[in-house]
């Protein structure tokens, strides 16, 4: 049963009988048949849009892959920088090693 | 009583769907079709692909929001003011999108002037053909504001009382009488030419 509208000032708190009657011959649409089962269809497509690989959410998947992509940024970024300084004195180091030890050898 | 009880249905409807039961969600669906169809298209200006559209993101707003769902309010509350914020979010996209050029708005000025004289000469509604009744119905309510319009719907058609409609809206009963009057006014000079009544 519909609520019945209030009866006092109906004409002044409603459009009143004339333009009420002229607003109800325009006709309300009503929902196209197999409205319920499109979109009972479209929130199952929604739904199974939102999952991805291995059942898990997309996000989920997305968000890992940023992390991981975020930590191997910043380990790369931290890693110890070598001078061009620092590697001739390695080689250096090998070449007096190498003399130290011919003349331990007697050569 | 029977309002109330189909509130109680609806309300153990939300609770189901909060759970994730997509049956609560098509009975929900059939209950409340009509009403959320017709307000779309009320609202936007006629049925077709865009207020199904609109019809079905409401219902799946709906399905989306059942879990922080509290039934502090009736549910078509609920439901109108989800219905409220997508076609008025709709209306106002679409008010941007459109470009009305200066000519188009000439032509259809140019033809409310026709219309109006054609029907001028006539006695009122007696002589009108359904269709041209109907179309300057549709055509008077689709020149009321947004909110006057929703307002008009929701009062003459789904005899909803203002303190109802103000919470809708987000305005105050009070609000919501004033929305309603100034609607009359504008329908009142829109519609002029079907009344019997003095205006």
């Amino acid at each position: 049963m519909r609520k019945k509208r209030d009866e006092i000032g109906d004409g002044a708190e409603g459009l009143g009988p004339e333009l009420g009657r002229l607003w109800a011959s325009a006709p309300v649409p009503k929902a196209p048949s197999w409205f319920a089962v499109r979109t009972m269809a479209r929130l199952r497509q929604e739904e199974d849009s939102k999952k991805s690989w291995f059942g898990m959410p997309r996000w989920v998947l997305i968000g890992t892959g940023l992390a991981l992509l975020a930590v191997g940024w910043f380990r790369w970024e931290s890693q110890p920088t070598i001078r061009d300084a620092e590697v001739f004195a390695a080689l250096n180091a090998f070449v007096e090693e190498d003399r130290e030890s011919r003349w331990w050898a007697g050569l | 009583m029977a309002e109330d009880r189909e509130s109680k249905i609806d309300d153990a409807l939300v609770r189901r769907m909060a759970e994730g039961d997509e049956e609560a969600l098509r009975e929900l669906i059939v209950r409340h079709e009509d009403r959320v169809y017709g307000t779309v298209a009320r609202m936007i200006g006629g049925a077709g692909p865009d207020a199904e559209d609109l019809a079905q993101q409401i219902f799946l707003r709906i399905w989306k929001a059942a879990p922080k769902y509290r039934a502090e309010a009736k549910f078509t509350t609920w439901l109108m003011t989800v219905t409220r914020n997508l076609v008025f979010t709709f209306c106002e996209a679409r008010a941007r999108r459109m470009e009305v050029s200066e000519e188009i708005v000439d032509e259809e000025t140019e033809e409310t002037i026709q219309r109006k004289e054609s029907v001028a000469g006539r006695t009122p509604r007696e002589d009108l053909s359904g269709k041209e009744l109907i179309e300057a119905v549709e055509r008077a309510c689709a020149q009321l504001p947004m909110k006057q319009r929703l307002v008009v719907h929701l009062r003459e058609h789904e005899d909803m009382d203002f303190s109802e409609i103000g919470e809708i809206l987000g305005i105050s009963e009070l609000g919501a009488k004033s929305l309603m009057f100034r609607a009359r006014e504008n329908l009142k000079i829109k519609l002029s030419a079907f009344l019997t009544e003095p205006s």
